[in-house]
Parts: structure tokens; sequence; C-alpha cells
């Protein structure tokens, strides 16, 4: 295998490239799915029936901290990518945790939150604008908790062998997924609950 | 421990916490909502290329190319299919 020092080590191989070249195809198909998910939410978003609506339901405390746990660990796993660079695999392995952990506390207020819903008379089946609700943030939710085994396998890969153009790569691989998980949310973020509350 | 964070990483999460204090001025503030809107298109669409670009490394090696012609693609794919839905289902009727 020709490995070319002078990329960084997730991107030494060509097959390492075209690894994240083709993570990059999958992304865009995502971006399509969360597109198709917001259209049904916008289209549906008036038609609340005997449901609540978006402004009775939404709360600017938990999504406001949610917010600021996910885009923290956007931060953090973005260290972590930059001290693998360096080679530092101590502190990678201490920003790719602080990024789990993050990522626990946002999905435990997702989770908090849903309970909520439920309990308030907004759940799945109430009305339309509450099924599109639940879908698209249900769906963003189910890939945040994909998204913490998945980092928690890399953790425990990187920890027994070693930071090598295998295991760099498919933490660089990682990283580009959490950090689209934060992209999505901006838009959950304002095009759901603020324009919402608006 | 100062190696482990890059100035540019630092102030590109400082940018996206000030774009999200901005985002949320249509919350705390009374505005129109055509006002609210353009305000968090733009705060929306600048935060995700500050991600893109600062923290997904999007430009980096040889294939910044076909990167950003896969995200521009799925980009536009999406905006049409958005829009497409809402002219169809909503705008068409007012």
């Amino acid at each position: 295998m020709k490995i070319d020092n002078s990329l960084p080590l997730e991107y030494s191989t060509d097959e390492n490239s075209n690894k994240i070249l083709g993570f990059w195809i999958f992304l865009g198909a995502e971006i399509m799915l969360f597109a198709t998910l917001f259209s049904a939410y916008f289209t549906l978003v008036d038609r609340t029936g005997t449901g609540p609506t978006g402004a009775e339901i939404f709360e600017i405390t938990p999504v406001l901290i949610e917010t600021i746990l996910l885009l923290t660990s956007s931060f953090t796993i973005g260290l972590g990518i930059h001290a693998m660079r360096i080679g530092n695999k101590k502190a990678m392995l201490a920003f790719f945790t602080i990024t789990l952990l993050l990522g626990l506390g946002f999905l435990s207020f997702e989770i908090f939150e849903f309970v909520h819903y439920v309990h308030i008379g907004a759940g799945l089946q109430t009305s339309a604008f509450t099924a599109a609700l639940l879908t698209t943030l249900g769906t963003h939710g189910a890939h945040v908790t994909f998204g913490l085994f998945w980092g928690l396998f890399i953790i425990l890969q990187v920890k027994k062998r070693g930071l090598t153009p295998e295991t760099a790569n498919k933490s660089f691989i990682f990283s580009l997924y959490w950090h689209f998980l934060d992209v999505v949310w901006i838009f959950i973020f304002s095009f759901v609950y603020l324009k919402g509350m608006m | 421990m100062k190696e482990l964070f890059p100035m540019k990483q630092v102030m590109g999460f400082v940018f996206s916490i000030l774009l999200t204090t901005i985002a949320m001025a249509v919350y705390f503030l009374d505005m129109t909502i055509t006002t609210g809107m353009t305000i968090l298109l733009v705060t929306a669409f600048i935060q995700a290329a500050v991600q893109l670009v600062v923290f997904m490394h999007a430009g980096e090696t040889k294939d910044k190319g076909a990167i950003y012609t896969n995200v521009y693609y799925g980009l536009i794919i999406a905006l049409v299919t958005v829009f497409g839905t809402l002219l169809c289902m909503i705008w068409g009727y007012i």
C-alpha cells in the first residue's frame, strides 16, 4: 500500500481518500433525506386539527440547551481531529469522549422533550403537525443515537490499535458524520423551533 | 496545551455561538415574519457553511472539487424539494 506522508494520516492512502469522498456522497444523500422531512413538516405545520400548535408546546430553555450541547460537541470533535493530526492520541480520545458525553446530554434532553410532548397530548397520532414534527426530530435523534454507538466503537478501536491510517480514517469519517448532525440541528433549531415560537 | 486549541477552530466556535445568539433575536424581539425569516435563513446558512469549511475540512485535498460539487448538488435537490413542495402544496392555493 502506498502511503503518502505529505497528507494527514486519514487521507494517506488512495483507499482512505476514496472512503472520505464516498462518505461525502452519503452526506449529500442525507441532505436530501432531511429535505423531504422538512418539506413534509413545512407543508403540515398548520394542520394541527384539535391538537396543540407549535407555539403552544415549544419551550425555549430546553431547546437552547440542546443547541449549545450539540454546537459544543461539534467543536470538541473538531479539536479531537486536530489532536489526531498532531499525533496526540491521549488528547484525541479525551476530546472524543467529551463529544460523546455532550451528545448523550443532548439525547437525554430530547428524550425528556418527547416524553413531555406525549404527556401533554402531542403524540405521534395527534395531528398531521405533531406527526411531521416528531418524525423529523426523531430521525435526527435516531442519527445521534446511532452516532453515539459508532463513536464509542471508534474510541475503543483507537485505544486498542493506536493511530494507524485505518483508525485515523474511521475517526475522521465519524467526525464528518457528527458535524453533519450539528448542521441538521441548526436547521431544525431555526426553522422548526424558532420559527414556531416567533 | 495551547497547540490543542487551534485559533481557526476556536474562532469558528465563537462565530457559531454568535450566529445562534443573533438567531435567538427572532424569539426575544418583536418583528415581522419577513424580517424574522430573513434573519433565520441568513444565520442558518452561514452557520452551515462555517461547519463545512472550518470543521469538516471540505476544501483540504485534491478531492475539493468533487466534494463541493456533491454538496452543492445535494443542496440544490434539497432546495428544489422544499420549495417545490411548498409551491404545489401551499403557495399555489393562496
